[in-house]
C-alpha cells in the first residue's frame, strides 16, 4: 500500500471523490462521478507527481443497481496499481465521456464495454459491437441478461447470416430482459 | 422367403423456413455491410475515394493467426485503411467464469491463448489469491516461474516460425514445430496436458516436479542454447529477411503508451517496461535477468527483442532449477472458497503483453465479476495505425510482428 499515493491523491482531488480512498494489497482505488472522468483522468496522466501513463486495463462493471466502469492505470511513480471507478452510471441509460483523446488504444475496449454492457462512451468516435454480431439485441454481460431467453431472441445467433441486413429495434431500453420476461 | 429390401423414401431439405434461403452464394463476404453505417468512422472507412477499392480478408486466411476478418482499403496495392471484424472465435469467458466458482473458472481461462495459456491461467489465480489473501509456498512459486518461462519459450520460438511464414520462408516453422514440441512434451510430463495445461491452482500448482519432466528439461537445457542459436542462423543471417523487417511498421515510444500497447512490442520501441521489474509478483524480485530493449520500433526490432527474451528465460530457468525450495506445493485451503466481497486487480508479464484479470467477490463461491485483459487485443488494435501506407504484403508482416493470438482478442 502506498500512503503516500494516497495523501497526494485526497489532497488534488479531495472534493470530487465521492467515496473515502480505498488501499488493499498493492491497488489504490479512488471514486469518482461519471461526469469528472476526463479531468481526472488527465490530471493522473500529466500531472508529474502522477505520471499514470499506461492504461493497464477499462472494465465495464454491472453491480445490479447501477453501472461502473473501471480504469486500471500504472505509473513508475507509484508501487501501486491506481483505480479509477467511475460509479453511479444509471442502468436505463448509462453514460461516460471517453478517454480516447488520451489512450487511443481504449477505443476497443470501450466497444467492448459498450457492446457487453451498453455502456454509451461520449467522445468514441467508432462506438458499435465488437464481439457480437451487429443484429443482436442484447448486452451479455449485464446481470439481468438471462443465458437462454436472450440469446436465442437475437437473430444473428446460428440461423441467419451475420451481416444479413435488419431493421434496429427503436430503443436501446427495450433490450431489457427482465422487463419483458416479466 | 426372401427379405424385401426396404427402400427408403428420398430425403428433401425442408424449405419452408423463410429464414433460409440460398439464393445467393453462401459463404462469400461482401466486404460493405448492408445495414446502414453505426458510427461517424464506419462511414467515412466505407466510403471509397478516388481509385480506391475494398478487399475482404480472412476470416479463413492463413496468415491472420486465427479466425480474423480484416476489410482492406485499397489503393493499387497500397493500405489505405482498415477495419478488423471481430468476434468469429469469442466463446463469452467473462460471462462462462461469472457462473462457474474460483477453482473452476480456472479452467475456462486456460483456452483463452492456446499458445501460452498459462500465462492466462496466471493473473486470474493471482487475483483469486489476493482476496483470498491466501500465502503460496515458495516451492509453488519456483514450479510457476519455471512452467511459465518455459511456456514464454514456447511462445516466442513459435512466434519466430509465424513471423518467417507470414513473409514466405516456409522452413523456420518446422524448426519452431521441433522447438516447441520439445517443451510441450515436456511441460506434458509435468501438467498432464500439451497445450491447455490448466495447472495453475489457487495457493499452488497442480503437481510436484516428476522424474520425466525433470529428464526431459536437463536434456534440453544441455543443448537448448545452441539448438536455438542454429535455427535463427536461418532467419538472422538471411539478407533479404532483414532487409524486408528494418524500417517497416515503425511504433515509437508516444504512439505505443497512446495505443496502451505493452510487453516486447513496447520494449522493441525503446520503454523498459517489464512487470516482472516494474510490478514484482511471484519471486521475480529474487532471480536475476536482464530487460532487452531496441530503440528502433520497427519490425525486426520486436523480431529480436523476443530472441533476447529467449535467452533471459533461460537463464530464469536455471536459477529456478539452481534455487528451487523444499517443502509444499499447495497452501491449505477449504475446497468450497467464499472469499469475503471485494475487489482484485493482478497482472502478469506474458509473452505477448500484460495479461491482467479484474475481480469482484460478492462473498459467494463464484466470482461476481471477472474481467480478463490480453494484450493481444490491445495489439491487434494497433494494427490499424500501424498498417496504413504499407503494401499488402507487408502489411501482413507488420501484424505477424505485433504477434496477436486471435483466441486472445476474442476471447
Amino acid at each position: 500500500m502506498d500512503a503516500a499515493l494516497k495523501r497526494r491523491l485526497a489532497a488534488r482531488f479531495g472534493e470530487r471523490l465521492t467515496s473515502p480512498i480505498h488501499q488493499r494489497h498493492d491497488e489504490t482505488e479512488i471514486r469518482i462521478g461519471p461526469g469528472d472522468v476526463p479531468d481526472v483522468v488527465r490530471a493522473v496522466h500529466d500531472e508529474p507527481e502522477f505520471r499514470f501513463i499506461l492504461l493497464a486495463d477499462l472494465a465495464g462493471v454491472d453491480t445490479g443497481t447501477s453501472m461502473q466502469v473501471v480504469y486500471h492505470l500504472w505509473s513508475e511513480t507509484s508501487a501501486d496499481w491506481l483505480r479509477v471507478v467511475a460509479d453511479g452510471l444509471s442502468r436505463e441509460d448509462p453514460r461516460v465521456p471517453s478517454v480516447t483523446f488520451l489512450w487511443q488504444g481504449a477505443e476497443w475496449m470501450e466497444r467492448e464495454a459498450y457492446d457487453m454492457f451498453g455502456i454509451t462512451f461520449e467522445g468514441n468516435r467508432d462506438l458499435r459491437r465488437i464481439y457480437m454480431p451487429p443484429d443482436y439485441q442484447s448486452f451479455p454481460l449485464r446481470k439481468d441478461f438471462y443465458l437462454a431467453d436472450d440469446a436465442a431472441r437475437s437473430p444473428g445467433a446460428g440461423v441467419r447470416h451475420m451481416e444479413q441486413s435488419h431493421t434496429p429495434r427503436s430503443g436501446r431500453t427495450e433490450t431489457l430482459v427482465r422487463k419483458t420476461r416479466a | 422367403m426372401t427379405a424385401t429390401p426396404h427402400v427408403h423414401p428420398p430425403q428433401e431439405v425442408p424449405s419452408d423456413d423463410p429464414r433460409v434461403e440460398l439464393d445467393a452464394a453462401t459463404g462469400a463476404f461482401e466486404p460493405i455491410p448492408p445495414y446502414p453505417p453505426r458510427t461517424e468512422r464506419e462511414s467515412e472507412f466505407y466510403t471509397l475515394g478516388d481509385g480506391e477499392m475494398f478487399i475482404n480478408m480472412g476470416p479463413q486466411h492463413p496468415s491472420t493467426h486465427g479466425v480474423l476478418r480484416i476489410v482492406l482499403k485499397l489503393d493499387g496495392e497500397n493500405v489505405v485503411d482498415l477495419d478488423p471484424v471481430l468476434g468469429y472465435l469469442h466463446r463469452g469467458v467473462e460471462k462462462l467464469c461469472e457462473n462457474a466458482d474460483y477453482h473452476h473458472s480456472i479452467a475456462y481461462l486456460d483456452p483463452l491463448e492456446y499458445i501460452s495459456s498459462l500465462f492466462c491461467e496466471w493473473p486470474g489465480v493471482l487475483a483469486f489469491e489476493k482476496l483470498l489473501d491466501v500465502e503460496v509456498p515458495r516451492r509453488a512459486e519456483y514450479i510457476r516461474v519455471l512452467a511459465t518461462e518455459l511456456n514464454r519459450i514456447l511462445s516466442h520460438s513459435m512466434f519466430i516460425g509465424w513471423m518467417a511464414l507470414d513473409l514466405g520462408g516456409l522452413t523456420p516453422i518446422l524448426y519452431s514445430l521441433i522447438e516447441r514440441d520439445e517443451i510441450a512434451e515436456m511441460l506434458a510430463a509435468l501438467t498432464g496436458q500439451r497445450l491447455l495445461f490448466n495447472y495453475l491452482r489457487i495457493g499452488g500448482v497442480n503437481g510436484d516436479l516428476n522424474h520425466e519432466f525433470l529428464s526431459r528439461l536437463g536434456d534440453w537445457m544441455s543443448r537448448a542454447t545452441t539448438q536455438i542459436e542454429s535455427n535463427l542462423t536461418l532467419l538472422n543471417e538471411n539478407e533479404i529477411f532483414v532487409r524486408r523487417m528494418r524500417g517497416l511498421g515503425t511504433l515509437d515510444k508516444e504512439t505505443a503508451f497512446r495505443m496502451a500497447v505493452t510487453g516486447p512490442n513496447l520494449r522493441a520501441s525503446g520503454v523498459p517496461l517489464d512487470f516482472r521489474r516494474a510490478h514484482p509478483y511471484s519471486v521475480f524480485p529474487e532471480l536475476e535477468f536482464d530487460i532487452p530493449t531496441r530503440d528502433e520500433g520497427d519490425c525486426l526490432a520486436r523480431y529480436l527483442v523476443r530472441i533476447d527474451e529467449i535467452k533471459q528465460s533461460l537463464r530464469i530457468i536455471d536459477q529456478c532449477l539452481e534455487n528451487m525450495p523444499d517443502g509444499p506445493i499447495m497452501a491449505k485451503l477449504p475446497r468450497l472458497l467464499r472469499p469475503r466481497p471485494g475487489r482484485a486487480y493482478a497482472a502478469v508479464e506474458g509473452p505477448r503483453g500484460q495479461y491482467s484479470a479484474y475481480v469482484i467477490s460478492d462473498g459467494t463461491d463464484q466470482p461476481f465479476r471477472m474481467r480478463i485483459h490480453d494484450p493481444s487485443f490491445v495489439h491487434l488494435q494497433s494494427v490499424g495505425v500501424l498498417m496504413p501506407g504499407h503494401l499488402i504484403a507487408d502489411a501482413m508482416a507488420v501484424m505477424a510482428s505485433l504477434d496477436p493470438i486471435m483466441g486472445g482478442v476474442d476471447k
